[in-house]
């Protein structure tokens, strides 16, 4: 008789029913019903209203510039994080642990401060904008929303790669070395291989996060609609204006990426930790 | 299944896996003098010893001897602080490790987790651009040699220890090896996969000729796997010699312990006789590099006491003193007795008259000495507690008693 099996209550537990109840009853009004609203309201005047919101020149451009600029911070960042971690698991050197922190800082600040600051840098009186012509500006094109999704989204890839490499068995690239493998070699054919799914969680999360960011780029996009435009501004803006369909449509969208990546995510563990096996 | 490979040793018998080359010296590999600190603490201290060529060199040592850390610089991924690494005739000290040519078999044995067994083969031939038909034939041919037709195409993971050995193996012949060396090869296994496996290797590295270097803690698998034995103590070759010679004939206290149990008491050497305490022990062989009254160490190990109730000790048997059966154990092959020696001081020793030292670390100083003898011969004539008996020994070391100027 195992002694972790004393029960309070002989025959039907109360207390089981009770508390997946409770539990529940608490997320229903704040996680579950919000995200059913979305999909009542949004089908709520039938397909064709959803349809034709989605379809809207403004939409389709919105919804494209989120894509894009955040797949190019998502290559960014996941290639850097590569870089950064195995730089910082490979080589000690003083201040290391002090990079390793600020490389996490973007984490903890706020999105709208970090919109903030890349003004202040790459604004047209900024510490380098001041340097750039008028019609090289940065800020308030694509490329500052890139560079705000970089900002936000910096530690996330990172922060997924360095454990692996962290716990990597240093025998497998001693292996390929003594085989006869340059270190190009070795991190080819042996290191990255083992970090393919740390990649793709990095690449995943960070791809979420960008797509939906909304605090930094509507600092440094200037919500220009069908030139700076991102997905989340476009909800933001539609909603102001009354355009509660429009708003809606594209909040259905974004809501069921989440979904999809978020499901690749946990749904796909078992084969993104056969990496981080052997 | 892990036995029968063992039993096929003329599979292919005219391939060698030895690099092509003039066998000029017969040393396959050599380490001279090499010395190695890591911060303030000595690692290795002034090594040197030779691998010849086909032969297999097991470096014994407790963890913490410095046994990996020669392994590496050999492997070329340590550098040592100083002496030389030579691979056959050529320097390779300043090299680094994917010049060498070395074949490697790590601990746990770091096959590529995302290559199938034939790609974690070829992976040396592909590096080094070979042909593809080239890659194909030397892998079937590694494959075949190490019996693994049916797993070529699965993945490191799906295979069971033993097999993941056979793979690293294989992994390190297609490029023809230098030399093997093997880190620990068999820690990670269950005592009885263990003992299959070091047959299955020893008889793999007869067919394929490969000097190797195999590193271990454990002195039966020494004795097993090696044609020589290197015994190190403390970043320290103690000796090296054929497992006979350190078995039988240990040159040091710590190679007397560390291989075996052993038997220690401390006497002088006086006109060819050991003298402990009252007992004298003939020894004009082995007494006659010492001057007489230097203090000695007689090492014998307890299956070379003979026994006998009469004063007539068999042939062969040099005569020690007589003692007392203080307990006997079957312990499943042979019997154990413990057996406490009629010695008493002489007038003047020291306190130190005699130790035994049971299969290290434990050491208890005391009268008693450890016996064993085989089943037969425990059962014709059985012991009990209190029989009083002649003492003899078969064979022993007498060794230099350097204790106190030697602790370490």
């Amino acid at each position: 008789m195992k002694i972790t099996s004393i029960r309070h209550v002989s025959g039907f537990d109360v207390a089981r029913p009770v508390s997946i109840g409770m539990m529940l009853g608490i997320m229903l009004p704040l996680v579950l019903l919000p995200l059913l609203s979305i999909f009542v309201y949004g089908f709520g005047k039938g397909p064709g209203v959803f349809w034709s919101s989605l379809v809207a020149p403004e939409a389709v451009f919105a919804l494209k510039l989120s894509m894009v600029t955040s797949f190019w911070a998502t290559a960014f960042n996941v290639l850097f994080g590569l870089f950064a971690a195995y730089v910082l698991s490979r080589h000690d050197f003083w201040g290391r642990n002090a990079v390793i922190v600020t490389i996490s800082l973007p984490t903890a600040i706020p999105t709208a401060v970090a919109g903030f600051a890349l003004l202040l840098l790459w604004g047209k009186y900024g510490m380098i904008g001041r340097y750039f012509s008028e019609n090289q500006q940065i800020m308030f094109t694509p490329y500052a929303i890139i560079l705000a999704n970089i900002f936000v989204t910096f530690p996330l890839a990172f922060g997924v790669i360095k454990p692996v490499f962290d716990t990597m068995s240093r025998s497998l690239e001693e292996a390929s070395a003594t085989i006869g493998a340059t270190r190009w070699q070795t991190f080819w054919h042996v290191t990255l291989p083992s970090l393919r799914g740390a990649i793709v969680s990095g690449a995943l999360l960070t791809f979420a996060r960008a797509v939906g960011e909304f605090g930094s780029t509507i600092l440094v996009s200037g919500n220009l609609a069908g030139r700076t435009q991102t997905a989340p501004l476009y909800i933001f803006a539609k909603f102001n204006e009354g355009q509660i369909e429009a708003a809606n449509a594209i909040a259905i969208v974004l809501a069921l990426l989440s979904f999809v990546i978020f499901s690749v995510l946990f749904f796909a563990r078992d084969w993104l930790e056969f990496a981080q096996e052997a | 299944m892990i036995a029968k490979m063992a039993l096929t040793p003329d599979r292919d018998p005219h391939v060698s896996w030895a690099p092509e080359r003039e066998q000029s010296s017969g040393i396959a590999a050599s380490v001279r003098g090499v010395s190695k600190r890591f911060k303030k603490s000595r690692v290795l201290e002034d090594i040197s010893f030779d691998v010849a060529e086909g032969e297999s060199l097991v470096l014994l040592g407790a963890s913490g001897s410095g046994k990996t850390t020669i392994l590496r610089i050999i492997a070329g991924l340590e550098q040592p602080d100083s002496g030389r690494v030579i691979l056959h005739g050529k320097d390779v000290t300043d090299l680094p490790a994917r010049e060498r040519g070395v074949g490697v078999i790590f601990q746990a044995y770091a096959l590529f987790p995302r290559m199938t067994v034939e790609k974690n083969i070829a992976y040396g031939l592909k590096i080094r651009r070979r042909p593809r038909k080239e890659r194909r034939e030397t892998v079937d041919r590694l494959i075949k040699l190490v019996q693994l037709e049916q797993h070529r195409k699965k993945y490191p993971s799906q295979l069971s220890g033993g097999q993941q050995q056979r793979v690293a193996i294989a992994r390190t012949l297609a490029y023809k090896p230098q030399v093997l060396l093997f880190d620990e090869p068999f820690g990670a296994l269950d005592a009885q996969t263990r003992v299959h496996l070091r047959r299955e290797i020893r008889a793999l590295l007869r067919q394929v000729k490969v000097p190797s270097v195999f590193i271990t803690h454990d002195q039966e698998e020494a004795l097993e796997l090696g044609d020589r034995i290197a015994v190190l103590n403390d970043g320290r070759l103690e000796q090296i010699g054929t497992p006979d010679d350190v078995y039988n004939h240990p040159a040091t206290e710590f190679v007397a312990t560390f291989l075996g149990a052993a038997n220690l008491l401390i006497g002088v050497a006086v006109g060819g006789f050991v003298e402990i305490g009252t007992a004298k022990l003939p020894a004009e062989k082995e007494t006659r590099r010492f001057r007489d009254g230097q203090s000695v160490k007689l090492v014998f190990r307890p299956e070379d006491v003979c026994v006998s109730q009469d004063a007539n000790l068999p042939e062969g048997c040099r005569r020690l003193t007589n003692g007392v059966i203080e307990e006997v154990n079957f312990v499943g092959a042979y019997e154990r007795l413990t057996v406490r020696l009629d010695l008493t001081h002489r007038k003047g020793d020291t306190d130190a008259l005699y130790e035994v030292t049971i299969n290290t670390p434990q050491r208890m100083t005391g009268v008693p000495i450890m016996v064993t003898r085989p089943k037969p011969e425990a059962n014709a004539l059985r012991y009990k507690t209190g029989d009083r008996v002649a003492i003899g020994l078969t064979s022993f070391s007498v060794l230099p008693n350097y204790t106190l100027a030697r602790q370490r």
